[in-house]
């Protein structure tokens, strides 16, 4: 599928792939494993969590089944910060990330609602400031507001991941002019959509902003066949990026045709 | 004895252990968690200077799923 010989970077790595993808939410851990590998996916997603009471009895292995998939996948992984509500427990979080996964990627999640599970914009600026000072190549989470991604630059990210919509709730791009404007306003930076994807068509439409990649979680996982979703999401991320590489056509305010008049047979004007 | 909380769990254990003897005591193993005491993280290689108080709140976090 990835033999356009479109690699691109991000976070010091070449890929192939512009889709990252969850590990969350599967039927089961095969249907998983199966839907991250049709993908083609080079960039999965993945989380921490206190092992439950009992789960000694295991010897402490509690995670292991799950992380030996992923392992076995060879494939990029980005732990994520979620479940953090404030920038003390999302540094603690990644610093956690970091030993355990050996990489200094982290999805920087900074919930602000409980609601909406809207990220808080200050907590997120105030922990993406010191985990790049440690060193963390930071993915942060954000709404489509300009000025905080404004400021998310000014304390170094060089990735942007605003939102769709809600996380988890498939419904697409809410506001694509705040995207477009932030894509205007940092040419440079890598802009991820991350959450509300709900639909393969999403995922074009984001490419077709510009941006570098789509992440995204429960539209696979909950779709009725996930496998086979990943395999679509996979070939819309593609066309959403050759249609934005191959340049739009300008949208036009009249009918034009597109087979050619000269020649018309029975020809005729309206009136 | 002290009284500290693992992962939410209250639990007495003898006092005077560091993080890496508490693990042992606990059972679990060596790779593939992380540990935080009191919300600040605990790196391996402090584990043996890392001494359990009464009343700390220890955090063990392991792999699983994320989106």
């Amino acid at each position: 599928m990835n033999n356009n010989n479109n690699t691109w970077e991000i976070g010091g790595k070449t890929l192939n792939s512009r889709l990252l993808i969850g590990s969350a939410l599967y039927p089961n851990p095969a249907n998983m494993e199966e839907a991250i590998k049709i993908s083609e996916a080079q960039i999965v997603t993945v989380s921490l969590r206190r092992q439950s009471a009992g789960d000694n009895n295991n010897n402490g292995k509690a995670g292991n089944s799950f992380w030996n998939i992923i392992k076995s996948l060879n494939i990029n992984v980005l732990p994520n910060t979620a479940g953090c509500h404030s920038a003390k427990e999302a540094i603690t979080t990644a610093q956690m990330a970091r030993e355990v996964f050996g990489t200094n990627w982290i999805k920087l999640e900074v919930i602000g609602d409980q609601y909406n599970l809207q990220p808080d914009p200050f907590e997120t600026v105030k922990a993406a400031e010191i985990l790049i000072k440690e060193g963390f190549e930071v993915f942060p989470y954000t709404t489509d507001d300009l000025v905080v991604a404004k400021r998310l630059a000014d304390v170094g990210c060089n990735i942007l991941m605003p939102w769709g919509s809600m996380i988890g709730s498939g419904k697409g791009l809410m506001n694509p002019d705040n995207l477009t404007a932030i894509r205007k306003q940092f040419p440079k930076l890598k802009l991820i959509v991350d959450a509300g994807i709900g639909k393969p068509s999403h995922a074009t439409k984001a490419m077709e902003l510009g941006y570098d990649g789509v992440l995204l979680n429960s539209a696979i996982a909950l779709a009725g066949d996930p496998v086979k979703m990943a395999n679509a999401f996979k070939y819309a991320i593609t066309a959403g990026r050759l249609g934005y590489e191959a340049g739009v056509m300008q949208q036009r305010e009249f009918a034009s045709p597109s087979t050619p008049v000269i020649g018309t047979p029975f020809w005729h004007q309206f009136k | 004895m002290i009284t500290i909380s693992v992962n939410g769990e209250i639990k007495e254990v003898k006092e005077g252990l560091n993080v890496k003897e508490l693990i042992v005591a606990l059972n679990y193993t060596t790779q593939g968690f992380a540990v935080a005491v009191n919300t600040t993280f605990v790196a391996i290689k402090s584990y043996e200077t890392t001494i359990i108080e009464n009343g700390d709140t220890i955090d063990i976090l392991t792999p699983v799923q994320g989106g």
